[in-house]
This record gives structure tokens, C-alpha cells and sequence, in this order.
């Protein structure tokens, strides 16, 4: 099969690094992310056949992650280690405040909405379009703005210490416990020049 | 003619906010947005680059060969 035209194996091989990207902002567990992806791997191999050639295969791929995901939360509760999802990161070369302002925020992302923190990183992170995440996601192109924009927001708002907007984001009713970093933490994370007024 | 135009501008939305008002609040939500997709990346592009685990491949390569 040529480069060209990867056959099947080829773009599963081509997509795990975005899988496991995908299955840690699912559970936000190391080990819990590495166990979906394998399930989601065998799944996708016995359900080859169902695989259009010429279909996004990445839609294809992620949705079978996912509906895996909600296969297993039916069967346990949801995993939870906040700490899993910024580790790898803390340990770079990152400034003391760059690193505070990044564990914050890997904190506030885990308290997200499952799906909105799953859109975020797949279109920030992935540089997926509305569309296909639309497809992956099985919902509305709409749906899937909506959900991202709402991540965005509702990350601004714990992590500006900003008060909630009102317009349904519902993670900010769940409880009082949201975090709300230092101003001047966030302020150095930006470093100067970048246009934040805080 | 007058009537006609007259109707058609009650069928237009309301703006929300006017256009000056909506460019100050959106300069600090970009800001915010540039600082969110950087640290985006920082979490995960680590992640991404990760070695695969050699069971998984192993797994597609064992079903390459059916």
C-alpha cells in the first residue's frame, strides 16, 4: 500500500498518538487512558469491516474510543486523578510560574464537563475541525462549537476568578470548590507584551 | 416604499451590544484564548510524543498479517 493510500493499519498506526491524547483527556488517568485505547484498538480491528475506505477514518477511530468510553463508565464509576493529566508537563523546562499556571489549569480542566474537556483538546490540541469532531463526537456541528466555546469560557472564568456567566454553564453550579488561581500567577504565565489586562 | 423599509428594519435583530463594546470585551478573551491553546499543548503534546507502546502495535501488526 502506498503512502498515498496508507491501508488500514497503516492510519490505525498513523492515529494512536492522538487516541492516547484523546483517552487521557477522557479519563484523566494514565493507566485508565492506555487500557481505552488498547479496548479501543481491539474494537476498531474486529469492526474493520464496518470502515468505509474513503471515510475520515480519524472520525471513525475516535468515535470508537469514545463509545467505548461510555461503554466502560456504564460498567464503573469514572476514574479520577487529577494529577495525571499535567505530570508529563510539569517536569519541562517551564518557568516556576509557567508551571503553576499550568497545573491550574490542568486542575480546571479536569473539573470540565467530560465532553466539552474532549473537544477542547481536540480541537486545540489535535487541530481537528468542527466537523469532524462533529462526526466523531456524534453530535452537530453546532453542538461541537458550542461545547468548545463553552470550555473556553468556563476555563476563563475559574482561572481569570471571574465570576461564572450566567448563560447555563453548568459546571458552575456544581459546588464552590472551583479553583481560583492567583491573578499575578496567570499575569506571569502570559509574561509581558501579550495584551491581557488583568 | 417607505413601509416596506420600515418593516424590514423591524425584522432585523437587535444588536446585543454595540460594536465598541464588543471589541473591548473580546481583546482580553483572545489574549486568554492564546494563553490557553499554548498551555493546551503543553499538557498533552507531550503525551502525543510519547513512545507507542510496543503491545499495541504489536496488536495491529498480529492483525496486518491475517
Amino acid at each position: 500500500m502506498s503512502a498515498a493510500n496508507p491501508s488500514f493499519h497503516d492510519q490505525m498506526v498513523d492515529i494512536l498518538p492522538k487516541l492516547r491524547v484523546q483517552a487521557l483527556a477522557l479519563t484523566r488517568n494514565r493507566s485508565a487512558a492506555e487500557d481505552l485505547v488498547q479496548d479501543a484498538i481491539c474494537n476498531a480491528l474486529s469492526a474493520q469491516n464496518s470502515f468505509i475506505p474513503g471515510t475520515n477514518f480519524a472520525a471513525w477511530m475516535h468515535r470508537i474510543l469514545r463509545n467505548r468510553f461510555i461503554s466502560n463508565l456504564r460498567k464503573r464509576r469514572e476514574t479520577t486523578d487529577i494529577e495525571d493529566v499535567p505530570a508529563s508537563s510539569l517536569s519541562t523546562d517551564a518557568s516556576h510560574e509557567d508551571r503553576l499556571a499550568l497545573k491550574e489549569l490542568g486542575s480546571a480542566l479536569t473539573r470540565l464537563p467530560t465532553e466539552q474537556r474532549e473537544a477542547l483538546v481536540m480541537v486545540v490540541v489535535h487541530g481537528m475541525s468542527y466537523e469532524v469532531l462533529a462526526q466523531a463526537t456524534g453530535c452537530a456541528v453546532g453542538t461541537a462549537k458550542s461545547r468548545v466555546f463553552r470550555a473556553r469560557r468556563q476555563l476563563e472564568a475559574w482561572l481569570m476568578g471571574e465570576q461564572p456567566k450566567s448563560e447555563g454553564i453548568a459546571a458552575s453550579k456544581q459546588g464552590g470548590s472551583r479553583p481560583r488561581p492567583s491573578m499575578d500567577r496567570l499575569r506571569a504565565a502570559f509574561g509581558p507584551g501579550e495584551g491581557l489586562t488583568l | 416604499m417607505k413601509h416596506v423599509d420600515m418593516a424590514q428594519r423591524k425584522d432585523r435583530p437587535t444588536p446585543v451590544k454595540p460594536r465598541e463594546t464588543r471589541k473591548r470585551a473580546e481583546k482580553p478573551e483572545a489574549a486568554f484564548d492564546v494563553w490557553l491553546n499554548r498551555g493546551l499543548h503543553q499538557l498533552f503534546d507531550d503525551v502525543a510524543r510519547e513512545p507507542i507502546p510496543e503491545d499495541l502495535l504489536r496488536i495491529i501488526n498480529e492483525d496486518r498479517g491475517r
